[in-house]
């Protein structure tokens, strides 16, 4: 093992140069957020502009530092100055902060700045030089102060946003690879299951089963032939965790899949991508290629007689392939159908052989518990939820992005806190969470603890980590209709309960929005909600029924309204709202006029329009570009 | 041998028993749909669903793939359980009211038709039991399912004419809703298909899987007695002498 | 169910790894943009798979398309957040742009494919559309049908 560590231990040196180098060091988040933001072409402007300036500086990548609403993100480094980082850059915004920077001062409008690095793994801390007090950016408030951050508590995250992915040195640096190195070196395969076991981890990607019985299970299994599966088909709709962790991270992922294979004994391991998430499956590549060329991955690994290949195996796009015998069916290259169990994959998995199938995100959260110790984990989060869960905090919410708390944390100080409370001066109706498996949590119940036996009793689940909060301009039979079209769309049709009853309850849905379901219509809902949700083959279909079934826990007063009054209160149904003009705000400007695809909007200039509401087809345009937010659907 | 108590009676069985045969053994009737005691077990249409504790969990399985575990308690009738059957057929009445053999399920288990959704035009409920038989028996996977969720059908590909079909009927002889069309239309006879089509005989016509094939005529009595196709299947499969079945089975005689 | 139990699974009797026909689909697709019949059926005769293999899996997934796509491939985000942010009525506003019959389909032209999908995971830009491999964020319905008339005059999106 000596020459394999020796030339790690090289790497990681020239990991941490560029991690804390001399020269002033640009770092752009260019994860699947921050390209879509337009990271990219500011990107292309800094490395530009500071050839043109023939200024020495270091421009590298990074991945998502969670502050989604803050993309493009730029975090500068400068030597004797300190770290800042600044949100919202665009190209025409770099010409003046490369002139900051070669006039040896700090750009202006820094959002927040770093007095500190600590490495997780290692606990090594960097300090980084405090703005002079005369300097205007000494008043740029330190990270741990900004409320987004506050009750954070990045674990899985560790790198996330400060490591470039595409560098495995980087991930070196961090106290990356230390665990596998000690595990294949001192552990045998039982010591480390027995260390998950220890930690409590429960698997990540939304059932919660416990990981370290799950690899028990496995390794108990003989068989001639074992797999290791990362299901990476986060399938969720507004959960982007496993993305932004594979796109910034990889070798995170990959190193938990190497340790869970060998305490396992598998020999083999695929990385399982949805195909709808191209650059994590460029990022993943890479990380492979790079792992495979410092013998962490393939044939005797790092000298030791413990051998495993990974693979990558794209999607074709079909949210059950999420579901564990279903993704096994589509890695052997066939239809997504789900199987049930038993036989268990941990049993009976990938060609009839014991696989053991584990989330990105628990996979990414074992080197930190092989490194820091199982018991050390254990105290994070609470008896039942250990650790700490990668969130994507989504919809009707100011500060939009990926959070990272420890289970226990009030679903309240997730909301108000790091999510800067609802946008517009609108109150937070309800926060959804657990996908279409899932349910609302109503804001009364905001002060729950956020972990896996609190929200199921909610009528929630944890689920992968979505979190779509909802204001008062969002009806929720709308999203009950929503999550059933969802489902119809990807149920797989094997059974019956799934086949017919979605589609069913989809239908009854349809009727509620539009006007044209009856009060039975409510109670036939219920029913065959009952049939989905105990009858059907597979967790697909067993938790269907969950957006529907906690809708009409909570919120039994809006669907009554619909069926009963034909009244849509969130003004969001179609065939329910009229859409109308305020008297006093319009200005007679016109435009919604020019806008309006089926002419329905007449009026002079400067005097108050109206809208023919027997030709509307509240398609929503006029209320989309009106100047003075004149027009609104009642 | 593993030894289970199903409603309350303890039973014996072979590893690798389903709770299904399990139950069949000693008299007690599960419905069924999907199953086909020819056919591997499929666990789609839900209505063997029956009820399993093991140790402190209870658990609704189909007991058509589930097979037998020392010691766990099969409940096959409970109230929970009937009132799903009851729930999964009238969803199943609904998409094809005509099938007699749902019909009959109605009636043993006591489920009334309900109009209030609009039945299946292709009449099919994906039971598979077609594909598997196709696969399964007859060896030539002429067919398949397409697409998923409720529009999933058994189909040939691309909805156009098999290549691969024989024309043995199998399919038409395990389908419980009488989905697939076959006409057997005899010489100088003239059937009218549901596309409007006009079809002359000695000739079978399987029109879900658009094909049609003549048929071979005794050398013997000269009646039209099987599919060609089926016969050359048959031959070929089999190695059997190519004028095998040139004497239909009544002239063999 | 004991975990200690220990279970011998037997190998399987022909190659336990055979190739996926996920994989060969896929890239029949990305040299002909599609899944023509064609291809379909000498990929079957070739390798000895059914063909109502190939057209079961060829039709239980998303990506693939049996039908000949539009030059662009314009994709309108679903996912929730996208939801309560009205992309329903950003779809139904490309579809008349399009002149779609349905919210899903390719212009008669054969110039633009729109297509649902859930979701591209760019949740703080919501409303989100992608044409082709650019992901184009905060949309509405008049920036979406400038992005789409720019593209339609040849200029890169």
């Amino acid at each position: 093992m000596g020459f394999a560590i020796q030339h790690l231990t090289e790497l990681k040196k020239k990991g941490s140069a560029t991690l804390f180098p001399d020269t002033i060091k640009i770092m752009i988040g260019v994860a699947s957020c921050g390209v879509a933001a337009g990271a990219l072409p500011v990107m292309a402007a800094f490395r530009q502009g500071a050839t043109e300036k023939g200024l020495p500086v270091m421009i590298t990548k990074t991945g998502c530092a969670g502050m989604c609403y803050q993309e493009p993100l730029v975090d500068i480094t400068i030597p004797d100055k300190g770290r800042f980082v600044y949100g919202r850059i665009t190209p025409a915004a770099v010409p003046a902060m490369l002139a900051a920077l070669q006039n040896n001062d700090i750009p202006d409008g820094a959002l927040f700045r770093y007095s500190r690095h600590e490495c997780l793994l290692d606990g090594t801390i960097t300090h980084y030089p405090v703005p002079d007090k005369k300097n205007s950016a000494h008043t740029v408030p330190l990270m741990q102060t900004v409320p987004f951050y506050k009750g954070q508590y990045r674990l899985v995250l560790r790198n996330c946003g400060f490591i470039d992915p595409e560098n495995i040195s980087e991930y070196l640096a961090q106290g990356g690879y230390h665990a596998l190195a000690t595990v294949l070196n001192k552990k045998t395969p039982l010591q480390v299951i027995r260390a998950i076991e220890q930690s409590r981890l429960r698997g990540r990607g939304g059932a919660g089963f416990l990981t370290g019985l799950k690899w028990r299970i496995c390794y108990t299994t003989d068989a001639d032939q074992k797999y290791i599966v990362c299901n990476a088909d986060e399938g969720d709709p507004g959960a982007y965790m496993d993305r932004s962790i594979l796109e910034s991270d990889p070798h995170a992922v990959l190193e938990g899949m190497l340790v869970a294979a060998y305490a396992i004994g598998a020999t083999k391991g695929y990385v399982y991508i949805r195909d709808e998430y191209p650059l994590a499956i460029e990022r993943m590549g890479q990380a492979i290629e790079q792992a495979r060329d410092a013998q962490l991955v393939g044939d005797h690994i790092l000298g030791s007689s413990f051998s495993c290949s990974i693979s990558i195996v794209r999607g074709a796009g079909a949210f059950v392939c999420g579901e564990e015998t279903a993704l096994l069916k589509s890695i052997e290259g066939l239809c997504g159908e789900p199987h049930q169990r038993p036989p268990y994959p941990a049993v009976a998995g990938l060609w009839g052989k014991p696989t053991v199938i584990n989330n990105v995100e628990t996979l990414a959260t074992i080197p930190v518990i092989l490194t820091k110790g199982a018991r050390w984990f254990s105290t994070i989060g609470t008896k039942k939820s250990t650790g700490t869960k990668v969130f994507s905090l989504v919809g009707k919410i100011n500060h939009i992005g990926l959070v990272e708390v420890p289970l226990g944390t009030p679903l309240r100080d997730i909301i108000y806190t790091i999510g800067g409370g609802a946008g517009l001066d609108r109150t937070c109706k309800a926060v959804q969470t657990g996908g279409p498996s899932g349910g609302c949590i109503p804001e009364h119940l905001f002060n729950l603890p956020v972990e896996y036996d609190t929200l199921a009793h909610a009528g929630s689940i944890m689920g992968s980590g979505g979190m779509i909060v909802m204001d008062n301009t969002t009806c929720m039979v709308d999203v009950a209709r929503y999550f059933m079209t969802f489902l119809e769309h990807e149920s797989c049709g094997k059974c019956t309960p799934c086949r017919v009853g979605v589609r069913r309850m989809r239908e009854l849905l349809d009727g509620m929005c539009k006007g044209t379901a009856s009060e039975q219509d409510l109670y036939l809902l219920e029913q065959i909600a009952r049939v989905v949700s105990t009858a059907s083959l597979c967790g697909l279909g067993r938790t269907a029924p969950n957006p529907v079934l906690s809708g009409l826990r909570y919120f039994k007063d809006e669907f009554i309204l619909h069926v009963r009054d034909k009244k849509c209160p969130a003004g969001v149904c179609n065939n329910l709202i009229t859409y109308g003009i305020s008297l006093s705000r319009c200005t007679g400007c016109g435009t919604c006029i020019k806008t309006c695809p089926v002419k329905a909007i007449t009026g002079t200039k400067k005097k108050p329009h109206t809208i023919d509401t027997s030709r509307c087809i509240k398609c929503g345009a006029c209320e989309e570009v009106c100047p003075v937010a004149a027009i609104a659907p009642c | 041998m593993i030894t289970l108590q199903i409603d309350n009676v303890s039973v014996t069985v072979p590893e690798g028993t389903t709770l299904l045969e399990a139950a069949q053994r000693i008299g007690i009737w599960i419905p069924t749909l999907c199953h086909h005691e020819a056919l591997t077990p499929y666990g789609g249409c839900r209505l063997c669903i029956v009820e399993v504790q093991e140790g402190a969990t209870t658990r609704i399985v189909s007991s058509c793939t589930y097979r037998a575990q020392n010691g766990v308690h099969v409940s096959t009738c409970s109230d929970t359980i009937v009132a799903l059957r009851k729930g999964i057929l009238t969803l199943l009445l609904a998409e094809v009211p005509q099938s007699p053999v749902l019909q009959e399920l109605a009636e043993l288990l006591g489920v009334e038709h309900s109009s209030t959704f609009a039945p299946r035009n292709d009449l099919c409920i994906a039971c598979g039991r077609c594909i598997r038989a196709c696969r399964e028996i007859v060896g030539v996977q002429a067919i398949d399912f397409a697409f998923r969720g409720y529009k999933r059908v058994a189909a040939s590909p691309f909805f156009e004419r098999s290549e691969d079909c024989i024309g043995c009927g199998t399919c038409v002889a395990v389908c419980p809703t009488g989905a697939i069309r076959l006409h057997d239309i005899p010489a100088g006879a003239r059937v009218e298909l549901s596309d409007g089509r006009q079809v002359e005989g000695p000739v079978r016509v399987i029109e879900n899987w658009k094909v049609s094939f003549p048929f071979k005529r005794c050398s013997k009595c000269g009646e039209p007695f099987a599919p060609q196709v089926q016969l050359e299947y048959f031959t070929k499969q089999a190695h059997l002498p190519a004028d095998f079945f040139d004497v239909c089975r009544e002239c063999r005689q | 169910m004991s975990s200690h139990q220990t279970v011998t699974i037997n190998t399987n009797t022909h190659s336990h790894e055979p190739p996926s026909l996920i994989a060969l689909l896929q890239k029949i697709q990305e040299v002909n943009g599609y899944l023509p019949q064609d291809a379909l059926k000498q990929a079957a005769a070739e390798h000895g798979i059914p063909l109502s293999k190939l057209f079961a899996i060829a039709t239980f997934y998303n990506a693939f398309s049996l039908i000949p796509q539009g030059k662009h491939i314009i994709s309108i985000c679903h996912g929730t957040a996208c939801h309560v942010q009205k992309s329903e009525n950003l779809n139904a506003h490309l579809a008349r742009v399009l002149q779609l019959a349905e919210d899903e389909g390719t212009s008669s032209d054969l110039m633009f494919t729109l297509k649902k999908v859930r979701c591209l995971g760019c949740c703080s830009m919501a409303p989100v559309i992608k044409i082709d491999d650019t992901v184009f964020g905060t949309m509405t319905q008049a920036k979406a049908e400038k992005l789409i008339r720019s593209v339609e005059k040849g200029m890169p999106p």
